[in-house]
């Protein structure tokens, strides 16, 4: 049998970055980038559909996407953002996540 | 003529004639093959400890190019990001796929050489969610392959008849056309 130990042991794996990111609260982004492949009528019920925006907050980010190359669609914790993400690539859009700038 | 109606609480109806249908299969067969491909899709286990411990989860961006646009890097500047998010995802959103496409092929059936009816079947919510999903990878794969960038519809649509090449962007264009009215069935 194994003795008792004096010192308890760590049982879990922390993620150092994703809990600094908390604590410091920095906040990390999720963003969508333009593809020729997807149709704009797609992305846009893409982002009523899995994040819950109206029409006309979809459509805006949308028409970002599509003319700007780029479109910041969340903000939140570095394990919401990879939620998001992970999300976004089931759609089939592609998305990336990044420590926000500011 | 619209592939996809409306049905009640957000369900969809669909005809199909049986050559879109069993082209829609075979197509999707091949996704779920290409999403297969060096890596085992089934889990290791139900042991969460022992998933964790399976260090052959995926790290690296793979090689298929197409492989790469359907399971894209997270985070293209920062390789510890990615690789994280990689290995921590890939295998899901493996999954997630092939399960989005299994329901394409469950809602076709069989569709038996020589028929001529329409192949008719209705969706609910959650699985025409899967098929907006499958028809997206159908369309990213096979632009992938073709090579289709922005704006170069003059390009692909001057194409001789004779080209090879012609096909396949039809039915990049055909379903493109289907995932349409599918959006409009299901917003309705």
């Amino acid at each position: 049998m194994r003795p008792v130990s004096a010192t308890p042991e760590t049982t879990t794996v922390e993620r150092p970055e994703a809990d600094e990111a908390v604590l410091l609260e920095v906040p990390w982004i999720t963003l969508v980038w333009d593809d020729p492949v997807n149709l704009m009528s797609y992305v846009a019920f893409v982002f009523t559909d899995y994040f819950g925006y109206s029409k006309s907050k979809a459509s805006k980010l949308m028409l970002q996407v599509h003319n700007e190359g780029k479109a910041v669609v969340s903000t939140g914790s570095r394990e919401e953002m990879e939620r998001d993400v992970q999300a976004m690539h089931g759609y089939g859009l592609w998305a990336t996540l990044q420590k926000s700038d500011t | 003529m619209t592939q996809f109606r409306s049905r009640r609480r957000g369900g969809v109806y669909a005809a199909l004639p049986p050559y879109a249908a069993t082209l829609i299969v075979d197509l999707t067969r091949q996704l779920i093959e290409l999403l297969s491909d060096g890596e085992a899709i089934e889990p290791v286990g139900s042991d969460p400890l022992e998933a964790m411990l399976d260090f052959a989860a995926p790290r690296e961006v793979p090689e298929d190019p197409a492989l790469r646009r359907l399971l894209p890097s997270a985070a293209p500047d920062d390789e510890d990001v990615a690789a994280e998010f990689r290995r921590f995802t890939e295998r899901s959103l493996r999954e997630a796929k092939v399960a989005d496409a299994a329901v394409v092929l469950s809602s076709l059936g069989e569709v038996a050489e020589g028929d001529t009816d329409d192949i008719e079947f209705e969706l609910d919510a959650e699985a025409a969610r899967s098929w907006m999903r499958c028809l997206t990878d159908l369309r990213l794969t096979l632009a992938e392959r073709l090579g289709v960038t922005a704006e170069d519809e003059d390009f692909w649509e001057g194409l001789p008849p004779d080209d090879t090449r012609l096909p396949v962007y039809e039915i990049y264009g055909w379903l493109g056309y289907l995932l349409e009215s599918l959006i409009d069935a299901v917003r309705r």
